[in-house]
């Protein structure tokens, strides 16, 4: 702090006699001052003019406007100069931002005028924000409490709540712990036999054993390939106003399959943002580059194609650094940042990664597939083109249809046709003529036999699947610095380079290419990946990161709660060759996860946001897992993994909100009772149930979902069709597979929702509730038909349908304890 | 199960005294509706209801926005900015200072370049001798209520992003929508319905969907809540088939009595919200149906808005609007499609111009009157208008049509603050600039949240490392639009 009365005093007699009065103490009245005003661009961070103030040392050497001050000689200095205004060219300083005050002024022109006087040994700031200094792996600290501590997490965590005198919380029943494993891990609450186990099974290890079933389940990788499609901004639809549908599920497998076989992930980085370049590519590291298709495609008319592949690099940027170096860097896209140091210029360095590729989609169809399937398209080409020998009037007439068309039809129609209206008649070239052609055949209501024939070749091409994949395009496009961030304004050429910030990138004699930008992501020099990913897979089981801006770990983002564990898992995840497993296994196995959730009113003043952890965190349900949960419980559960799409039901006017309304066919089998993740996602008009839960919008990168807690979810939950059909089937398992007693029936169904028993005053309250229902339906069976379907154990099923409501609509079912 | 694991050392609650020490509270919304007399006395501090009203920053003239949003970009110079000098001219090439350095939709292609002179009549209407067309006679008996901005400006000429940066100040998506953020500055007053409700009618829905009225970053409890122009107004509002109002009421209750029994055994608030989230979706199911019941509304009423019940339409969204308002919704918005006139068959100015100017014009003048007579529009800011307005030249296909255009267009705004009965800015004489009092669609932002009470600069929230506002880091209050 300043000592103003002396400032003031200083000031005065500056101002009063031109001489100096009091002798200004450089570090506790100048350093403070420049700190505040001076730091933020000429320091450690930022060296606007490459001039650094943060020592004197460093203000005499100056920038490249010269020293900022001569010793005695204020009004020479350039200081003194910038900071009243008085200089020809540079800008009254601080830049943009208030004036200094004339007391201000006086101290440093007094401080100059007494010969600038500052300790010799002075530091310069540190230039590393904590985040850009590669993680330190501490020894593992002593505590008291030992025998509480299961691994090395618990003694991070223990050695912090010691300090803070915090005792922590003991270890959650059984019953809790296998649900919350479950749903941690796969995704699906445990079955009641599976509780049964886990809560008779003696033996010394049979949390761990746990915790390796669950890892070898193939669920495991749904669960957290979930969670990373939140990240890839996975969507089934290219987004903006037309927003048709597209087809990347296999990327969506991919993801599953990486997470089940605990692909590396510095591997798992590699193959999704440039697994095309590797030497000799597999068709899987290929699909794997859909990890950057998911970006919107606009598909309006009119627009400025350019623009929008632009605003699609201008995503994976911003994808990439908040995915796997937790970085913001969206404001370089106009300007230098304001706050890390990343410059507009390294901006567009790193968007020349990505403006090098081609966006095709990839056939995994099988070569037989693929060669019957040009097979036939080549059928339909030669009979139409066969129909201008035989009908010499047809191209006229083809003619004739392009002119007839309106301007909506006309822009309704591909690319390719839109081209050839655009060619003049005369200039048209064969295939330009051959394709109005065919969309005359194709189109136009007189030409239908021609289209039933063609129908019926085309029923015989086998059905493609294709997937959008990144390829690297032979000669490299130029990539400059687009002024403003506006693609008109093109500024100075760039080539690609990364973050001065981060470790320097190994250079070969080539340009760089998404394959080096990716191996410099993952590489063991970066001191930010492994943090981030240890950070994103912590919150998921604590409900916040250790770092709680899981999004920003730069100068603007939350230091870590614990930054010595942060980084303990940071060099464990690279020292166990970054197996995703082995970090989860020993999250899942540390007393700090095990503890119980319940609200601790001792630390209601200590630590009411669970920052030390002394505690466990009840956890909403993601919105699939609301559905998975429920689909289990019922019985309805179709655990099929992977594949397309499907369409389970939903309320009916959804798809009209959108700009086209899209059909809305509900799956029919099996594939109406799949696992969320594999709902069919239009990312304007998401399925409802999913979107109420807060699934992320997939516009853009999504490192943390909200649990928000609205109305909206109530009526879903109430009245939503998809539910009350899970509460008929939970009903009708629970008649169908326990003995016709109430109390038992209700232990049955508590148990296939929420995993525990019901207390006793559990049980009565829902034997109350189904005793009066069952009164009531006997007195009104055409409520209990309605409500229990066919059958002729309607008051029954009504009754416990009416109960199996009520437990579907628990906050406890809808959330991990 | 659980109580044999019991540790003793945090056991020592009874429920009693869990409810003495929770200052959590059961959310403002009362459990005492559902009847069950249980829980009352127990006090409910309202620190979970997110609609909770919040102080505005300082004094505000409007409580509530009715957004009149026009999707497609009506053209300004059929309707209100008149332009004598772009008839006299009509059928000419454009002089080319005006167009330099511009860049319109469709570039590239042979559209029509040549300015088009209205064929609209233009009169001038009220004290302030405000120019509107014959399009819109209806809307010209309440000019002496309205600021028209003539002098509005946006960045984006594409209809979705446009749209968006209209709703959200930025052409992304991710951003919160004005609803939101004011809902999140201000809460509610409603106890009954969500805090902001969007309304829809014309042929299709806006493009972009519901990201126009999306929450972005903030909780999604603020987002809009798109009511339906037909059937339930909210989905699941509807009981299932074999739950009457009494099934449901006992369902409710048993839900509420076991997480009620959750909440002392974990003491996890977030239970208490769900509790309270509950007690509104019942509220909603008794409130809604009420709500859109139009038939209640005298005959006079119903003819002042030319609406028929059970019909749906923009002259019906409108009085259903007065009617959230009334019943403390802090923000409605209407979308009408569709606005693009392009001049190709449905999207002329000679024949679906017309057409949708009589969808709005009732509905819009009879909202304005109607929420006057109920002493509503002092409190209430209405706005009418679109994403862009449309270019001073024609585009000459059989009929005629304009393209979108960025540079000017109109707006209006009346009531909540609002100067009455002048115009806001002036364009050149073809239409094609603003030469006084440039509207910003970041200073349009900044005005409304300044009628709202709330500093643009100071409504702010934190994601991703910084703080974001509806204005961004621009914006400035219109105070020549305030009273």
């Amino acid at each position: 702090m300043i000592n103003w009365c002396k400032v003031w005093v200083a000031g005065i007699a500056v101002m009063a006699s031109g001489a100096v009065a009091v002798p200004v103490d450089y570090l506790r009245e100048v350093k403070p001052l420049l700190t505040e005003h001076c730091y933020k661009c000429h320091s450690a961070s930022q060296q606007k003019g490459d001039l650094r103030m943060d020592t004197a040392a460093l203000m005499r050497k100056g920038g490249k406007n010269g020293a900022s001050f001569i010793p005695a000689k204020s009004s020479e200095s350039l200081l003194m100069q910038v900071i009243e205004g008085s200089h020809a060219d540079i800008e009254r300083m601080p830049y943009k931002k208030p004036p200094l005050t004339t007391v201000q002024i006086a101290l440093l022109k007094a401080w100059i005028d007494q010969g600038a006087k500052a300790p010799a040994d002075e530091k310069a700031e540190s230039t590393k924000h904590w985040a850009f200094v590669p993680p330190q792996r501490a020894p593992e600290p002593e505590v008291k409490l030992s025998a509480w501590s299961r691994n090395a997490i618990d003694r991070f965590v223990l050695v912090r709540l010691e300090k803070e005198k915090i005792i922590p919380s003991p270890e959650a029943d059984r019953v809790t712990l296998i649900r919350r494993l479950s749903l941690d891990l796969v995704g699906l609450p445990p079955s009641p036999a599976e509780v049964d186990s886990f809560v008779s099974d003696r033996s010394l290890n049979a949390y761990e054993k746990l915790v390796e079933r669950l890892l070898a389940s193939p669920h495991y990788g749904e669960r957290w390939g979930r969670v990373w499609l939140d990240v890839a901004r996975y969507a089934d639809s290219n987004g903006y106003s037309i927003d048709a549908p597209r087809s990347i599920w296999k990327y969506r497998d991919w993801v599953i399959s990486a997470f089940n076989r605990d692909l590396p992930y510095d591997q798992f980085v590699i193959e999704q943002l440039a697994g095309d370049l590797l030497p000799g590519a597999t068709l899987e590291q290929r699909i794997a580059t859909g990890f950057h298709r998911n970006t919107q495609i606009n598909q309006e008319g009119g627009i400025d194609k350019e623009q929008f592949r632009i605003e699609s690099i201008f995503d994976r940027v911003a994808t990439t650094s908040t995915a796997f170096l937790g970085l913001t860097v969206g404001c370089a896209q106009c300007h230098d940042h304001k706050f890390d140091p990343i410059t507009q210029r390294e901006y567009y360095e790193f968007f020349a990664f990505f403006n090098n590729a081609e966006e095709p989609e990839l056939s995994v169809a099988t070569p037989e597939e693929v060669a019957r399937a040009k097979d036939t398209d080549a059928k339909v080409v030669a009979y139409i083109a066969a129909l201008s020998t035989k009908d010499a009037a047809i191209e006229a007439k083809a003619y004739a249809w392009e002119q007839s068309l309106t301007p909506a039809e006309r822009q309704a129609q591909s690319e390719a046709v839109r081209q050839v209206f655009d060619t003049p008649l005369e200039q048209r070239k064969e295939p330009q003529r051959l394709a109005l052609l065919a969309a005359f055949v194709d189109q136009a209501p007189e030409n239908k036999k021609h289209q039933t024939t063609i129908a019926k070749l085309r029923a015989t091409k086998p059905k493609i699947t294709t997937t959008m994949v990144m390829q690297e395009r032979a000669k490299p496009r130029e990539t400059v610095l687009f002024i403003k961030g506006d693609f008109t304004r093109r500024g100075d050429l760039v080539t690609p380079d990364t973050l001065e910030a981060l470790q320097p990138m190994a250079r070969g004699t080539n340009a760089p290419t998404r394959l080096d930008l990716a191996r410099w992501i993952v590489s063991r020099e970066n001191p930010i990946a492994a943090r981030v990913i240890v950070n994103r897979i912590w919150q998921q089981y604590f409900g916040k990161g250790l770092v709680e801006t899981e999004n920003d770990f730069g100068t603007q983002g939350l230091p870590p709660s614990h930054p010595e564990l942060l980084d303990w898992l940071a060099t464990e995840l690279m020292a166990k060759n970054w197996s995703l497993k082995s970090l989860h296994r020993l999250i899942a196995n540390s007393a700090t996860y095990r503890q119980e959730s319940r609200v601790r009113p001792d630390l209601a003043g200590l630590d009411a946001n669970n920052k030390f952890l002394a505690r466990q965190s009840r956890l909403r349900l993601d919105a699939e897992l609301v559905r998975d949960t429920m689909l289990a419980a019922s019985g309805l559960l179709n655990p099929a993994i992977g594949g397309p799409s499907v369409n389970p039901p939903q309320p009916d006017g959804v798809m009209s909100l959108g700009q086209v309304k899209r059909a809305w066919t509900v799956s029919a089998g099996g594939d109406r009772y799949r696992r969320g993740m594999y709902t069919f996602f239009y990312r304007a008009t998401p399925h409802p149930a999913l979107s109420v839960f807060d699934a992320p919008d997939a516009f853009s990168a999504c490192t943390r979902r909200i649990r928000s807690n609205t109305p909206l979810q109530a009526l879903t939950l109430l009245n939503d069709h998809a539910f009350v059909e899970f509460a008929q089937a939970l009903a009708a398992r629970v008649l169908k597979e326990t003995p016709s007693d109430d109390a038992k029936r209700i232990e049955q169904a508590f148990r296939l929702c929420l995993s525990r028993k019901p207390t006793d005053n559990e049980t009565r309250r829902l034997m109350d509730l189904v005793a009066s229902q069952r009164k009531h339906f006997a007195a009104a069976p055409e409520e209990a038909k309605a409500l229990a379907g066919q059958g002729n154990q309607n008051v029954e099923q009504a009754a416990w349908t009416i109960a199996a409501r009520v437990l579907l609509n628990l906050d406890e079912t809808i959330t991990r304890e | 199960m659980n109580a044999e694991f019991q540790p003793n050392w945090l056991r020592q609650r009874t429920r009693r005294h869990f409810f003495n020490q929770c200052t959590m509270g059961l959310g403002s919304v009362a459990l005492a509706s559902l009847l069950d007399d249980r829980l009352l006395g127990v006090p409910s501090p309202a620190t979970t209801n997110p609609f909770a009203p919040r102080a505005s920053h300082f004094p505000a003239k409007a409580k509530n926005v009715i957004f009149l949003f026009m999707a497609g970009g009506p053209s300004q110079l059929e309707l209100f900015d008149y332009k004598p000098k772009l008839i006299e001219l009509n059928g000419q090439p454009i002089p080319q200072s005006f167009v330099e350095g511009k860049r319109f939709a469709f570039m590239g292609s042979s559209h029509g370049s040549k300015l088009l002179g209205t064929r609209r009549q233009f009169a001038q209407h009220g004290q302030g001798g405000t120019w509107v067309s014959d399009l819109f006679p209806y809307t010209a008996t309440i000019v002496d209520e309205m600021t028209v901005v003539k002098s509005c400006a946006t960045e984006l000429f594409n209809h979705a992003p446009a749209k968006l940066f209209l709703n959200t100040g930025s052409g992304q998506f991710g951003r919160p929508s004005m609803g939101s953020w004011a809902t999140y500055g201000l809460g509610s007053e409603s106890q009954n319905l969500p805090g902001f409700v969007v309304l829809q009618s014309g042929p299709r829905g806006p493009r972009g969907g519901a990201v126009n009225w999306g929450s972005g970053f903030l909780p999604t409890t603020f987002q809009g809540v798109p009511f339906r122009g037909q059937g339930e107004p909210i989905l699941n509002l509807t009981n299932p088939r074999g739950i009457t109002a009494e099934r449901q009421r006992e369902t409710i209750a048993a839900v509420r009595d076991l997480n009620l029994g959750r909440l002392v055994e974990t003491g996890d608030p977030e239970i208490a919200t769900r509790v309270a989230a509950y007690e509104m979706a019942f509220r909603m199911q008794a409130s809604a149906p009420e709500l859109i019941d139009l038939a209640k509304e005298s005959k006079a009423t119903l003819d002042l808005y030319g609406v028929e019940p059970g019909k749906p339409s923009f002259a019906a969204n409108c009085l259903l609007a007065r009617r959230l308002v009334a019943r403390g919704v802090r923000f409605v918005q209407l979308y009408h499609t569709n606005w693009d006139n392009h001049g190709g068959p449905g999207e002329t100015l000679e024949n679906d111009l017309p057409k949708v100017c009589k969808d709005v014009d009732q509905g819009c003048a009879a909202l304005v009157k109607d929420l006057k007579a109920h002493g509503l529009l002092k409190d209430t800011l209405v706005i009418w208008g679109g994403e862009f307005g449309r270019t001073p030249m024609g585009e000459n296909r059989t009929a005629t049509g304009r393209n979108h255009h960025i540079d000017a267009f109109t707006t209006w705004f009346a009531g909540g603050g609002v100067k009455a009965g002048q115009v806001l800015g002036e364009t050149d004489e073809l239409g094609f600039g603003v030469v006084r009092d440039r509207a910003h669609v970041h200073d349009l932002h900044a005005t409304i949240l300044h009628l709202l009470g709330l500093d643009h600069k100071r409504l702010t929230f934190r994601f991703q490392g910084r703080d974001f506002r509806l204005t961004d880091v621009h914006g400035e209050v219109l105070k020549k639009m305030l009273l």
